[in-house]
């Protein structure tokens, strides 16, 4: 979906639309949800600080987030894919790869797929969305970010190798900035750069990272489309307007709790419902070192209160200075089993 | 203080005390051995506060003191040297010579005053039984205690001292291991107490088959267990143990004799296709017959089917066939016996002849 939450805004509220539109919470912290492509002309882009949006474009409009619409529209979204294909891996609210080598609609082509469904989204949802169709997942992400908004892009499998060789290798998965530094100390600077190089070499130097790199610069992607993959972990986590010692993160660490306890019990309701057996605390320093301390104890917490006195209790394994302050803080369930398994061995002294 | 001894006499008692002391340590002293020369005899300590090991062995040219070393270093450079070696030990000033052929060790000390000792522990009863059945009461129950259970009073073993019997009881909240032995000697009140974990495993670590006789102290708040050449001591769990007597079925009519070793088979082949993380197994009772199936997440299936002297009709069951497992591995003699009353309650499994040891496994429902 095109600059999402940004547009859900602009489509429910006449006066945004045409307009600079932010989406964010107010506070001295927080940072930009989304912004609408009149905003990002200005520069403003997502994950940015609020306060830095507000600099680039003072005439912005900044609007709160609303999850709950968000995620109707997304449902709405999913039931159009639905329509094609079973195998559709969701990454965020606006974002899924379908695999569409067969599908339920009997398109002739994967392009008239992806043109069937971005013209459902746009009549059901008065939304645009973009797409990419390509031979591999990791093409196909690069695709659907090269004709935004509203835009189509086709990567056929003899295209790969041209398409991919003038690419900055930035634009490889998993290559930031500190491996994109490695490699042009080695004088590689495009995908094609990266091309020619022997596996061997890059073997020797990076591991097996090294030939995932090799795969990656000759369009080589493997993983499969997965769909339902399961809930490794819940959590709930929230910065703080000031920093805070260890001893004042209780309170937070209690509501936090509730919210991430609420979470798992969705995921362990229904049929084939989980229940998690690993307690996380995660804590952020105020010189922005994550931190994170995990328990399984051997009865799993039953409760938003059990989950929140283990989440404290972790604290204690904490050995920073006393004097260390937080700005974060979040709480996690991970380490999820089967429910009905998890139950069924009774117990001798009940 | 000084002493000259072989080699190898002076690896076993170091054997012996050296795996009481913990890797990481609270003081920096309990990282050492007490070394100890008096009345003419050489005896090594070892502690982490919880449980301490004293060992004896004899040694010449000794000259009375005390001093701690380093206890793994010491046990490390002992056990490399070569067999049959003299090794020569000596305290000069503040640091341990070390001498043995043509290798020369010095060590740093601290003095044996810091080194903390159990030396009362308030005897309350005390008994003397044969190596080998505390050996067999200990070994063949230990496996199921728990592991840091938050229940902190199950990561132990109970002695449970009455009459004329010592039981050993070990549970882990899902299953439960007996067994017991008849005394010389009755005992007046009942006793109870809680041995830790490592205290078992380090007890279970110093047996040697043999005929020799152990005694056993019970004290308010420790056990003491002297053989010849080692006094081993262990602060007790403090926590009430669970009525464990309360969960060994009486009503379990239900009864099944079978070949010990045909069924312990069986049940091994068939946990190859178990689910790995529940290892479930369903028995299923019916006359002269126990079917054992088994699933896992794939849908592969294993069925064994074992002669069994039974009339039972219709009772199926499922279990951790581990827990099946450990039991039957605990028995001896060539039949053992399930008693079960339905899928709901728990099976005690036992020697066909006798109830000196008793296995008490809660089912699964599968």
């Amino acid at each position: 979906m095109d600059a999402f939450y940004a547009s859900v805004e602009q489509r429910d509220d006449p006066s945004l639309r045409g307009r600079p539109v932010v989406v964010a919470w107010r506070g001295a912290r927080s940072v930009v949800c989304a912004a609408s492509y009149e905003a990002r002309v200005f520069g403003v882009r997502s994950a940015m600080p609020a306060s830095r949006a507000e600099r680039l474009c003072p005439q912005a409009i900044f609007v709160p987030p609303d999850f709950t619409r968000y995620k109707a529209v997304s449902r709405q979204v999913r039931e159009i894919f639905a329509r094609h294909t079973d195998l559709i891996e969701p990454l965020s609210l606006d974002e899924a790869y379908l695999d569409v080598t067969t599908t339920l609609s009997k398109l002739p082509s994967a392009t008239a797929t992806a043109e069937a469904i971005r013209q459902a989204i746009r009549e059901e949802t008065r939304l645009t969305a973009s797409a990419g169709v390509a031979p591999n997942k990791f093409l196909a992400k690069i695709a659907s970010d090269w004709n935004k908004p509203n835009g189509l892009f086709v990567i056929r499998p003899q295209q790969v190798e041209a398409f991919l060789a003038p690419l900055a290798v930035n634009r490889l998965p998993g290559v930031g900035r500190v491996m994109e530094a490695k490699l042009a100390a080695l004088d590689i600077r495009t995908v094609g750069d990266l091309r020619v190089r022997p596996l061997s070499e890059l073997e020797q130097r990076f591991g097996r990272w090294g030939r995932r790199l090799h795969e990656l610069s000759a369009g080589i992607d493997e993983h499969v489309v997965q769909p339902d993959r399961p809930t490794l972990q819940v959590s709930a986590e929230d910065t703080f307007e000031h920093d805070l010692t260890l001893d004042e993160l209780e309170p937070h660490i209690r509501r936090l709790a509730e919210k991430t306890w609420a979470a798992h019990q969705r995921e362990s309701e229904g049929e084939h419902g989980r229940v998690a057996r690993t307690v996380v605390l995660k804590l952020k320093t105020s010189d922005f070192h994550t931190l994170t301390r995990s328990l399984t104890p051997a009865l799993r917490p039953s409760s938003a209160r059990q989950l929140a006195d283990i989440a404290c209790a972790l604290r204690e394994r904490v050995d920073r200075p006393v004097d260390v302050r937080y700005r974060l803080v979040g709480v996690g369930l991970a380490g999820f089993v089967d429910r009905d398994s998890y139950f069924a061995q009774s117990d001798l002294f009940d | 203080m000084q002493f000259s001894i072989q080699r190898e006499v002076l690896l076993k008692p170091l054997q012996q005390v050296v795996g009481v002391v913990e890797r990481r340590q609270t003081l920096p002293v309990l990282a050492n051995l007490l070394v100890r020369i008096a009345d003419g005899k050489l005896t090594f300590t070892g502690t982490d506060l919880e449980v301490e090991m004293v060992a004896t062995t004899a040694a010449e040219q000794l000259a009375d003191g005390e001093i701690t070393i380093p206890a793994r270093k010491l046990f490390d450079i002992v056990r490399a040297l070569p067999d049959g070696v003299r090794i020569d030990l000596k305290l000069n000033g503040d640091r341990v010579a070390l001498h043995a052929g043509r290798s020369r060790f010095t060590l740093a000390t601290l003095p044996a005053s810091e080194f903390p000792t159990i030396d009362e522990i308030e005897l309350v009863e005390r008994v003397s039984l044969p190596e080998e059945v505390l050996r067999d009461l200990m070994e063949r129950t230990a496996f199921a205690m728990a592991n840091q259970d938050v229940r902190y009073y199950l990561n132990g073993m109970l002695l449970d001292l009455q009459e004329h019997t010592l039981r050993c009881v070990a549970t882990d909240g899902h299953r439960l291991a007996l067994k017991e032995t008849q005394l010389e000697s009755s005992v007046a009140a009942r006793r109870q107490i809680i041995i830790p974990r490592k205290g078992v495993n380090e007890l279970i670590g110093l047996f040697e088959t043999g005929d020799g006789q152990i005694e056993l102290e019970f004290g308010r708040n420790h056990l003491r267990v002297r053989r010849g050449d080692v006094v081993f001591t262990s602060k007790l769990i403090d926590g009430r143990f669970p009525d464990y007597e309360a969960v060994i079925p009486l009503g379990a009519d239900k009864q099944a004799t079978l070949d010990r070793e045909v069924l312990r088979g069986a049940l091994q082949r068939a946990a190859i296709l178990s689910n790995e993380k529940y290892r479930g197994v369903k028995l299923e009772l019916s006359p002269g017959r126990l079917k054992i199936v088994a699933h896992n997440p794939e849908q592969e299936e294993a069925v064994e089917e074992v002669e069994a002297d039974t009339g039972v009709s219709d009772l199926a069951v499922g279990f951790n066939v581990g827990y099946l497992l450990d039991a039957l591995a605990a028995l001896r003699g060539e039949k053992a016996r399930l008693n079960l009353r339905d899928a709901q309650s728990s099976c005690l499994v036992q020697e066909d002849d006798n109830d000196q040891a008793r296995h008490v496994i809660m089912p699964l429902r599968l």
